[in-house]
C-alpha cells in the first residue's frame, strides 16, 4: 500500500498569465505538466514549475501554512489558499489557476491588493477606545465577551471572499466581505469605545446594502470563516441604531 | 459591470441568480398588467377586447408559469429575511433546499387548481367531502 502513497500521477496546469511588458503575447493560458505526489499542494506545484520549467511564472508566496493569505488565487473556478489545495483532492486531469478576480494583475498570479487594503482602513481595523488603560492590568474581557470574537479574528487577508464576491465585480467600489469582517470584529468587541467610528464607511451605498446573501465569501473563505454573518449582525445593530 | 467573472456557480450564486431573474419578470408582468388595466379608462368594449385576446391556451400557459416565478421570489425572499434576522446563515444551503421544496409544492397546487379551473376543482372538493351538500 506504501507503493499507492508514492504513485505520482501527470497533471496539466492551466495557468492564466500576463506579461506587463507587453509584446506578442500580453494575456495568455500557458499548460504545464507536473508529476504530482498525493498531499503535494497546488503552491508546491507552482514552486516546481516555477523552479524548474518556467522561471518566469510569477505568484505570491511566503509561509507555505495557509496564514499569511499570500497564495489566494481562483483554482478550478474557486478561490482558494494554494498552499492549502492538495492538487491531487481536486480529482482533476487539468487544474485551472488564475489570479484572484476583480483585481488588476500585476504579473501573472500576483494581482494589486492595495483597494482592499484602502477598505479596510477605512473601517478602522483597530481598537478604538476613549477612556485611559487600567494602569497595572490589560484592558480585561470575561471570556464570554471574549467568545464573541470567535469567527471574527481568524481572518487572515488573503482577499479571497471579496475576490469572490458578484457584488464587487459589480462595483468595485464596494468595501467588500473582508473589510466587514473585520469591522465587526471590532464592533464587537466588549473593549472598544467608539464603535460608531467602525460604522462611518459602513453605511453606505458602497457599504452594507450591497450584500445581496450570494453566499460566495463563505464558499472561498480558507479559514470558514462566515462574512455574510458578520454582515447581517451590522445591518442589524445599524438598524438598530437608526430608528431604535 | 465588469465582463462577467468565469466564477463557480456556488448554490447560493444560483438562489441568488434565479432571485434576480424572477424579480426581472415580476417588474415585465406588473408593467403588462398596468397596460392591460388601462383599458378599463378606454371603456368596457375595449377592456373586454383585450380580455378577450388573452383567452387562449398560450397565455394560460404563461399564466402558470407566472405563478412559479412569484412563488420562486416569494420562497427565496422569505430564505433571505430569515438571514436578515440572523437565522440559520450558517444553514443556507438547507434553507435553500426547504425553499425549493415549498416553491414547487405551491406551484403544482396553484397550477393543478388553475388548469382544472378552480371551480371545478372546488366542486370535486365538495363532491368528495361533503356528498350530501349538492
Amino acid at each position: 500500500m506504501a507503493h499507492q502513497d508514492t504513485e505520482k500521477k501527470l497533471v496539466t496546469f492551466r495557468v492564466k498569465r500576463y506579461n506587463p511588458e507587453g509584446g506578442e503575447r500580453t494575456r495568455f493560458s500557458q499548460e504545464y505538466k507536473v508529476e504530482v505526489m498525493k498531499g503535494q499542494s497546488v503552491l508546491d506545484c507552482l514552486n516546481e514549475i516555477r523552479w524548474k520549467q518556467d522561471g518566469s511564472l510569477t505568484f505570491r508566496r511566503s509561509c507555505k501554512s495557509g496564514i499569511c493569505g499570500s497564495c489566494a488565487m481562483t483554482i478550478n473556478g474557486v478561490n482558494r489558499l494554494a498552499c492549502e489545495t492538495q492538487a491531487l483532492a481536486l480529482g482533476s486531469s487539468t487544474i485551472t489557476v488564475e489570479p484572484l478576480k476583480g483585481f488588476a494583475v500585476i504579473k501573472d498570479l500576483a494581482v494589486d491588493i492595495d483597494p482592499m487594503v484602502e477598505k479596510l482602513l477605512a473601517v478602522k481595523p483597530y481598537l478604538i477606545t476613549k477612556t485611559p488603560p487600567p494602569s497595572d492590568a490589560e484592558r480585561l474581557q470575561s471570556p464570554e465577551e471574549r467568545a464573541r470574537l470567535d469567527g471574527l479574528y481568524e481572518c487572515i487577508l488573503c482577499g479571497a471572499c471579496t475576490s469572490s464576491c458578484p457584488s464587487f465585480w459589480a462595483d468595485e467600489q464596494y468595501l467588500g466581505p473582508h473589510a466587514f469582517l473585520k469591522a465587526y470584529r471590532f464592533i464587537a468587541d466588549s473593549r472598544d469605545e467608539a464603535p460608531g467610528e467602525h460604522f462611518d464607511a459602513l453605511d453606505d451605498k458602497h457599504g452594507l446594502w450591497r450584500c445581496h446573501t450570494i453566499f460566495n465569501c463563505v464558499e472561498a473563505c480558507p479559514k470558514s470563516l462566515n462574512p455574510t454573518k458578520a454582515i447581517e449582525a451590522l445591518r442589524r445593530e445599524l438598524v438598530k441604531e437608526k430608528i431604535g | 459591470m465588469r465582463a462577467l467573472q468565469r466564477y463557480r456557480i456556488h448554490l447560493g450564486t444560483a438562489a441568488w441568480i434565479l432571485h434576480r431573474l424572477s424579480g426581472l419578470g415580476l417588474i415585465l408582468y406588473l408593467l403588462l398588467h398596468i397596460w392591460v388595466i388601462h383599458h378599463l379608462a378606454k371603456g368596457q368594449a375595449e377592456f373586454d377586447g383585450i380580455m378577450h385576446s388573452f383567452n387562449n391556451p398560450l397565455f394560460k400557459f404563461l399564466e402558470v408559469g407566472l405563478v412559479g416565478v412569484i412563488l420562486y421570489h416569494l420562497w427565496n425572499g422569505l430564505r433571505v429575511t430569515l438571514f436578515d434576522f440572523g437565522l440559520f446563515i450558517e444553514k443556507q444551503k438547507q434553507v435553500f433546499g426547504a425553499a425549493v421544496v415549498l416553491w414547487l409544492a405551491t406551484w403544482a397546487v396553484v397550477a393543478y387548481a388553475m388548469l382544472t379551473r378552480v371551480g371545478g376543482l372546488l366542486a370535486a372538493v365538495v363532491r368528495a367531502g361533503g356528498g350530501g351538500l349538492s
